[in-house]
């Protein structure tokens, strides 16, 4: 029980070295600290996102599709915060309560009207991407204050959005399988009915986990002001797709009820990697969509294929 | 054997009355068909006779046609329980492909047929993961989302955009009937071709059933795979004519073309009657009218130069309200 996905974990390590490896036979210059730096400046930000995602997904929430309207709300609370001349950590907690907020409403109309979550959120992310363009058109962190130096700065030769990136994903890959609450959503998403018998809430389980996933979107939009420059409501639109597949590589069953958050590491890095090494191959960056696609539909074919002969 | 020792009393089976006017009433198409007739009222309230002018219907009609022709068609494959996100991207590849045959030199007829051609390749690859290896729709054909899309910004080339103005085609893609765009009858006939298949002919009744119970269908002896197959790959053909279509009126294929496409369309769907949760709801007439209200509501505030963004967040607030009838209709209430 406690190994489960290493299979999953294994196929992605050696895929993903694979693709360095080849890369690297290539053009020897894709093994420099440069090709490093790329890969995980790409992966924070969405590896949190997956931590939020991976939440929902596995305990049967299927998918958050208003993660991009939610990335946005909490990046420009940030930018107005940080406008305003507040302390770092009072920025960071104001996005982190924003996405928070965010999720909340979501179980709202998720829980209050039984509707299912994938159809909430992409209504919502339609009317929350709506009504931020009415509250601004372009915003941009200040120059020269901390969340712009932290977008900047390095640590032991990453970027400094990285490592709480990996902290993230490390405590709730460890506390997932560890905690009652944990194992509370576990139980959910794999069969709700026999997880309602043995006395858990399905309410408070649907409250808590789209609250907690909002605020893991709401300190991604920490990162994301942080390192882009200015950014419009449509701007996040673009992570959402590499978020889910992100997911779904690490083996986190959209059904619910399996999964492990450690191999959003290797998922989000293998994806993360996919842009720089094309780059390297001489590719236009327009074919990496191909390739993310592909991987991501051979990988849930895959899955169907194992679920199927695992339950004859 | 079993049939012959079953007791030879048993009660007839109940036999639904079939009562077409009251359907219309209390029906699925019911609630979307009031819907049309509110946005209708508050055009001609809030802008006159004008909104049900000629000119206007026509520029509303000229947009829909896409629309119409790629939602009666994904509608197939929302029926038999599986849903294809990749529509969107799909009609932007054939956009693509089909400028670029005819900028080369192409015959129009030749160019949309091997456009169609690979627009049903890609909806076979579909169908493999998900029928053939039982993959989650809405995961597989996200990457079948992407990966076309990658697909098309390639064909497009750096420039993005190809331009490939046909005069033949443009005249006959904008000609008008009665004042309306002839394609847009067209559409209008196409999603009443496709009323009639879902309602009155074997393979429509098949799709629903499959997509109402995939097990009992299987009981019943119809073949579940084929249909799905048999749906996915509509869903495919009637993207790839949408985006053939886009080409033609626009006389260019651009990265923007077919963008998000697949959210518009699935949200009219869904206000239309159909669901993309469970199969079997829903039919393409009720699924026009969907897209119908949301062109209309669109084309009230463009008339009355509100804000676009109103739009998304009232198609936002008529899906929940939509998923909610539909739940109340007796969908699956999620918990």
């Amino acid at each position: 029980m406690r190994l489960q996905g290493w299979g999953t974990g294994l196929t992605l390590l050696a895929v993903w070295l694979l693709l360095i490896a080849a890369t690297g036979l290539y053009r020897p210059d894709f093994l420099s600290h440069q090709t490093v730096l790329a890969v995980s400046f790409t992966m924070s930000i969405v590896g949190v996102m997956a931590i939020g995602q991976g939440l929902v997904a596995i305990s049967g929430g299927f998918l958050d599709l208003s993660q991009p309207a939610a990335l946005i709300a909490s990046s420009l609370v940030a930018v107005r915060l940080s406008e305003a001349g507040l302390p770092f950590a009072v920025v960071i907690l104001g996005a982190v309560l924003t996405g928070m907020a965010w999720g909340f409403a979501n179980a709202v109309i998720i829980v209050g009207a039984k509707l299912n979550p994938v159809i909430v959120t992409l209504a919502t992310n339609f009317i929350g991407l709506a009504a931020l363009y009415f509250a601004f058109q372009l915003a941009e962190v200040p120059l020269g204050s901390a969340i712009h130096q932290f977008g900047r700065a390095k640590l032991f030769g990453l970027p400094a959005i990285w490592w709480p990136m990996l902290a993230l994903v490390l405590v709730v890959g460890f506390l997932i399988p560890r905690t009652r609450y944990g194992r509370r959503a576990i139980a959910v998403g794999g069969n709700r009915m026999a997880a309602r018998a043995r006395g858990i809430s399905l309410k408070a389980t649907r409250f808590a986990i789209f609250t907690a996933a909002g605020g893991f979107v709401g300190f991604a939009g920490v990162l994301f002001c942080a390192t882009s420059g200015p950014f419009n409501p449509s701007s996040a639109n673009a992570l959402q797709l590499n978020v889910i597949a992100g997911v779904i590589l690490a083996g986190i069953s959209l059904s619910g009820g399996r999964g492990n958050f450690w191999l959003l590491l290797l998922s989000v890095g293998f994806l993360s990697t996919i842009p720089t090494a094309l780059v390297f191959f001489g590719l236009s960056s327009d074919t990496q969509s191909i390739f993310q696609g592909l991987i991501l539909i051979s990988a849930v074919a895959f899955d169907g294929y194992r679920a199927r002969r695992g339950t004859p | 054997m079993t049939d012959a020792t079953a007791p030879r009393n048993a009660p007839a089976p109940y036999i639904v009355p079939h009562r077409p006017w009251r359907d219309l009433l209390t029906g699925p198409v019911a609630s979307i068909a009031f819907t049309v007739i509110v946005v209708v009222a508050v055009g001609l309230i809030w802008i006159g006779p004008r909104f049900l002018a000629f000119g206007n219907v026509g520029i509303m009609g000229a947009f829909l046609i896409v629309p119409l022709v790629v939602g009666a068609c994904a509608g197939f494959a929302l029926l038999s329980g599986v849903v294809d996100l990749s529509i969107g991207s799909m009609v932007g590849f054939s956009s693509a492909l089909f400028a670029l045959l005819l900028t080369l030199a192409w015959n129009p007829w030749a160019a949309a047929a091997v456009t169609l051609a690979a627009c049903l390749g890609f909806g076979a690859i579909n169908a493999i993961a998900i029928v053939g290896f039982g993959a989650e729709a809405i995961a597989a054909t996200l990457g079948m989302l992407v990966a076309l899309r990658g697909i098309t910004w390639v064909l497009l080339g750096p420039q993005g955009a190809i331009f490939s103005f046909h005069p033949g085609l443009s005249d006959l893609v904008n000609q008008t009937l009665f004042g309306l765009p002839l394609f847009f009858l067209v559409a209008i006939g196409f999603t009443v071709i496709a009323a009639i298949v879902v309602a009155r002919t074997r393979f429509g009744r098949h799709v629903q059933a499959v997509g109402g119970d995939d097990k009992a269908a299987a009981r019943a002896g119809i073949p579940v795979k084929r249909i799905r197959v048999a749906a996915l790959l509509l869903s495919a053909f009637g993207a790839g004519l949408g985006g053939i279509v886009f080409t033609a009126q626009l006389g260019s294929a651009a990265r923007a073309t077919g963008f998000g496409l697949e959210f518009q369309v699935y949200a009219a769907l869904m206000i239309g009657g159909y669901s993309i949760l469970r199969g079997g709801v829903g039919n393409p007439i009720g699924g026009a009218l969907g897209l119908l209200a949301v062109a209309g509501v669109s084309n009230i505030l463009d008339l009355k130069a509100v804000s676009p963004y109103y739009v998304n967040i009232i198609v936002g607030l008529l899906l929940l309200a939509a998923v909610l009838l539909d739940r109340m209709r007796g969908g699956d209430a999620y918990e």
